[in-house]
């Protein structure tokens, strides 16, 4: 059923081994500036209020002010769902035959490449900054002979873990191939 | 003279229903790409539920505001009115 869901044409006898999303740090780090950017009308609401109330009058700043309030909750609030989605449906997927690369980029394009596992040429991880290395999140590069020539496992939870075993399915493939021709 | 109040809730509505647009395409592209299992589920419902509170907390104050008001445009700025003359006094 998971399978069949996050892959469109399912190979026969095709199973997930890794299934991968950017680590939970980088959707924590994005909404914790929603939610500090959700403060910022009732600073202004507290020192600026008597500014826009002489200037005008509190007949004129309160409608203005519920209004703009009203709209600027309501887009934090959706701009926080969209982070969620985009970090929810970037998925990359490791199975016993092929690799594929699933990316929402923004509301209306989704891209889906994929390469098969004896494509894979080299696999390399990489761990980078104070926050990456303490949580141990970071990228993985899949050189390929394909058309796409790398893919980008971006911000994924245990990089070497993850590029040692795509390393090794690759090697059990090709073994495999090279055992079904002799 | 000045600027209909009403021009601003009009501008609301129309950001409102922007709102709503985008939302309705971020929860289809959940339920449409995203496995749908609880914590899915949940999510989608909690965000239904809080933008709803929003609104309807939003609505408790919008209802109450006399929109037939004008902004005015030019008294505003006269010593007579509570304008930035007086401001520095």
């Amino acid at each position: 059923m998971l399978l069949r869901f996050f892959i469109p044409h399912q190979l026969p006898g095709e199973k997930i081994i890794l299934l991968l999303r950017r680590h939970w740090f980088i959707i924590l780090t994005k909404l914790i500036l929603f939610a500090l950017l959700a403060l910022l009308p009732l600073l202004f609401f507290t020192f600026a209020r008597d500014f826009y109330i002489k200037l005008f009058s509190l007949e004129l700043v309160y409608p203005v002010f519920v209004l703009f309030a009203s709209v600027y909750y309501l887009y934090i609030w959706l701009f926080m769902l969209h982070a969620f989605v985009d970090y929810y449906l970037d998925v990359w997927i490791v199975t016993n035959k092929r690799i594929l690369n699933i990316e929402q980029k923004g509301l209306f394009a989704r891209v889906t490449s994929e390469q098969k596992l004896h494509r894979v040429q080299d696999v390399t991880s990489e761990l980078r900054g104070l926050f990456a290395t303490i949580l141990d999140y970071g990228s993985v590069y899949i050189q390929t002979a394909g058309e796409m020539q790398r893919f980008h496992f971006q911000q994924v939870p245990h990089p070497y873990q993850a590029a040692k075993k795509v390393s090794m399915l690759a090697d059990q493939v090709r073994r495999f191939n090279e055992l079904i021709k002799k | 003279m000045g600027i209909p109040l009403v021009i601003f809730y009009v501008a609301y509505l129309i950001a409102v229903a922007i709102f709503i647009i985008y939302s309705v395409f971020n929860i289809y592209h959940l339920v449409r790409f995203g496995y749908l299992n609880l914590a899915n589920i949940t999510i989608i419902f909690f965000y239904l539920f809080i933008a709803a509170g929003i609104l309807i907390i939003s609505w408790e104050y919008i209802s109450q505001i006399d929109w037939a008001m004008q902004i005015p445009i030019g008294p505003a700025f006269t010593p007579e009115a509570n304008g930035p003359t007086n401001f520095f006094k």
